[in-house]
């Protein structure tokens, strides 16, 4: 008798869990954000914050997603792999429906392992490393391109506008940094190019004068840096600092304006920069839009295009809700792979995604930095 | 002359190094503490130099390295108060606990200055405002040496030098120097014990601040975790010179910065770390006091 009153027990507190799970039709839509609200990458994370939740602002105002209100779930990883992990579960158990993240890829990394798991629909705004989407994942997307694309580019870029012969490539040993050198290495030398310095910093350390030294003395015609900014401004300050000529060309991770404040001003000077183009450059309507609402309600331009990415991934999800009516993660993940075509993006057009959820087409430019320490298009592209 | 330049970086990490690791060496020399808050109380150092720049550069009304030298006097009084404020809190409540418990409380207050350092001036980079560091430099025999370089060495070896004298020759240094031999002896000799810790409390995070204000001008930008880094790298160089001896932390601190920089500069930054850990193994195995660690019998 007791034991089948356990029995009962046991079923029940075994069952409620999964009916906590489903959103009852009148509750709002649980979406998640994950991003480095903290730590090195802050800046970026907060701008996630900012330029999501303005998006789920206005969506609400204009009455929701199918007639129901969007909450936003925001959780801090630092940028950290370990706790990357620990919030996509936090997230998970907070019953979001689809999750927006994590903004570098060592943090999406583990993170996407578990909200595969769950089932649950994950786009990143700017995870470019290439091995992400090499894992099988169905419901997997991101709205960035990859490093595989911005490493040719980056070699195109160094041979037929830089003219460069002999190459030097720098990254920082993250997941995202090695990735975009090791293809940038391999289409340069594919293109017949001298890869003649090829090593990593330890993105702790704070004074890189040891290897600017070796760099400076290996006669390079340009070295392209694929870390983050914070280190690229400390590498551009130390070479100006030790009398150095080196051309550097940064990825763009290093698009962000703290590399010229870290950098300073001179030593910044003619840095150029591989990267998505700026929210000022993107001449489409809606990123025109974007923009400008951006600007109404923060009074500041969203300044990385990390932000935008990071809108645009809400963007995707609203539009695939909207297009299937549905908030199941699966049909949303069937949707984007096989009939989102052509969507007038903030970011520029989607043209759609592949079998492996990778973003279709690219859109890269070279910047160069000018005397003002502005990102301005290089006049000329490859 | 590519060497001569390796050897340039090198001393100049090392200077840092060895400024840091004073302020370990002289607290684990009168309490037998490794007081892990020394490095966060160093990386406070470069944020209330941060803000006493903006404060003088507001009176001044120009950008001039001068605002240095009231901001630097702020910062040693401020991160002072702040070092004795954590040994009466945080230390002398277990001193007679073992060895554990205060090693534990020192952990437990990195993490606190650290997030609080985080919550107040938040978690984005900060740099220093233009025109406070010195610019220029000159070339000699091939290799750069920058003004910033050469005021760095210059402030860091006065500033050992000080400390050495002062513990070596005036009535309080005789007081800490007995104090680190023996705490119940040098009560009943008179000493005040209490009184000399806090003063070891003073000195240690005030050169640990000032440490950290000049780094910050050195390299212009740091975060929270600046301590982090420099705090291990530190507390390392003073175990390989020998901890609780002040000349030991200052060559321990200039072996460790200039191993690691020909590491780097020679082999690759991703294993300079390796080599100079190796190293200090090495040396821990033939002298397991530290290069200096035996031939100074008096420690403080």
């Amino acid at each position: 008798m007791y034991r089948k009153l356990a029995l009962l027990l046991l079923v029940l507190v075994l069952t409620v869990p999964m009916f906590a799970g489903c959103q009852k039709e009148t509750e709002a839509i649980k979406i998640g954000l994950e991003g480095p609200m903290t730590g090195d990458y802050a800046y970026e994370g907060q701008g996630f914050e900012k330029a999501v939740g303005l998006l789920v602002e206005q969506t609400n105002e204009a009455g929701g997603i199918m007639g129901r209100q969007v909450e936003l779930v925001i959780e801090d990883d630092a940028g950290d792999p370990t706790q990357a992990a620990l919030v996509a579960q936090r997230l998970v158990d907070a019953g979001v429906v689809a999750v927006i993240g994590a903004y570098n890829s060592t943090a999406t990394e583990p993170a996407s392992e578990i909200y595969n798991e769950a089932g649950l629909l994950h786009i990143t705004p700017s995870s470019t490393a290439t091995r992400l989407t090499e894992k099988g994942f169905e419901r997997f997307f991101r709205v960035c391109f990859l490093d595989d694309r911005q490493g040719l580019f980056a070699a195109t870029f160094a041979k037929d506008v830089l003219g460069v012969q002999n190459f030097g490539i720098l990254h920082d040993n993250s997941t995202y940094a090695q990735g975009l050198a090791e293809h940038t290495k391999r289409y340069a030398e594919e293109m017949g190019m001298n890869v003649a310095f090829y090593d990593a910093i330890n993105p702790d350390d704070q004074d890189f004068s040891p290897i600017l030294t070796n760099i400076g003395a290996a006669g390079l015609d340009a070295v392209y840096f694929t870390g983050y900014h914070a280190q690229g401004g400390l590498l551009l300050k130390q070479t100006g600092e030790l009398g150095l000529d080196i051309e550097w060309m940064m990825g763009n991770a290093c698009n962000n304006p703290e590399l010229v404040q870290i950098g300073g001003l001179e030593n910044a000077v003619g840095t150029y920069i591989t990267t998505e183009p700026l929210p000022k450059d993107v001449e489409y309507p809606e990123a025109q839009q974007f923009v400008s609402d951006f600007q109404e309600k923060y009074d500041m331009m969203p300044d990385s295009v990390w932000w935008m990415m990071a809108a645009e991934a809400f963007n995707v999800i609203r539009y695939a809700m909207e297009q299937t009516e549905s908030t199941d993660s699966e049909v949303l993940a069937d949707f984007l792979h096989n009939e989102a075509k052509d969507i007038n993006g903030i970011t520029g057009p989607i043209l759609g995604w592949d079998e492996k959820g990778d973003r279709l087409g690219t859109i890269h430019l070279a910047y160069i930095i000018d005397e003002n320490g502005d990102l301005v298009v290089y006049p000329e592209q490859p | 002359m590519q060497f001569l330049q390796q050897m340039i970086n090198g001393i100049t990490i090392g200077a840092f190094y060895s400024l840091v690791a004073l302020g370990y060496t002289m607290v684990y020399g009168v309490l037998k503490l490794i007081n892990f808050a020394h490095g966060d109380l160093f990386m406070w150092g470069a944020y209330i130099g941060l803000t006493g720049l903006n404060v003088v550069l507001a009176v001044l009304a120009q950008a001039s390295p001068l605002a240095v030298l009231p901001a630097i006097i702020a910062v040693m009084v401020t991160v002072a108060l702040v070092g004795v404020v954590v040994e009466r809190v945080a230390y002398r409540p277990l001193r007679s606990a073992g060895r554990l418990a205060p090693v534990i409380s020192a952990l437990g207050v990195a993490f606190i200055l650290q997030s609080l350092a985080r919550n107040i001036y938040g978690a984005s980079y900060k740099t220093y405002p233009a025109g406070v560091a010195l610019a220029g430099g000159t070339t000699l025999g091939g290799a750069r040496i920058s003004v910033m370089q050469i005021v760095v060495l210059g402030v860091s070896f006065i500033l050992m030098a000080a400390l050495y004298l002062f513990v070596q020759r005036t009535r309080i240094g005789t007081a800490m120097r007995a104090v680190s031999l023996d705490h119940d002896t040098s009560k009943l000799m008179g000493i005040d014990v209490n009184r000399i810790i806090a003063i070891v409390f003073i000195i240690g995070p005030g050169l640990g601040g000032v440490a950290g204000m000049i780094v910050a001008l050195y390299y212009g930008s740091f975060d929270f975790t600046l301590g982090w880094v420099f705090g291990l790298k530190a507390f390392i160089a003073a175990i390989m010179g020998g901890i609780g001896n002040i000349p030991g932390a200052m060559l321990g601190g200039m072996i460790l910065g200039i191993i690691e920089t020909l590491g780097s500069g020679y082999l690759s930054p991703q294993w300079k770390d390796v080599i100079a850990y190796v190293i200090l193994i090495l040396i821990l195995i033939f002298r397991p006091t530290g290069l200096l660690g035996e031939r100074v019998a008096e420690k403080v």
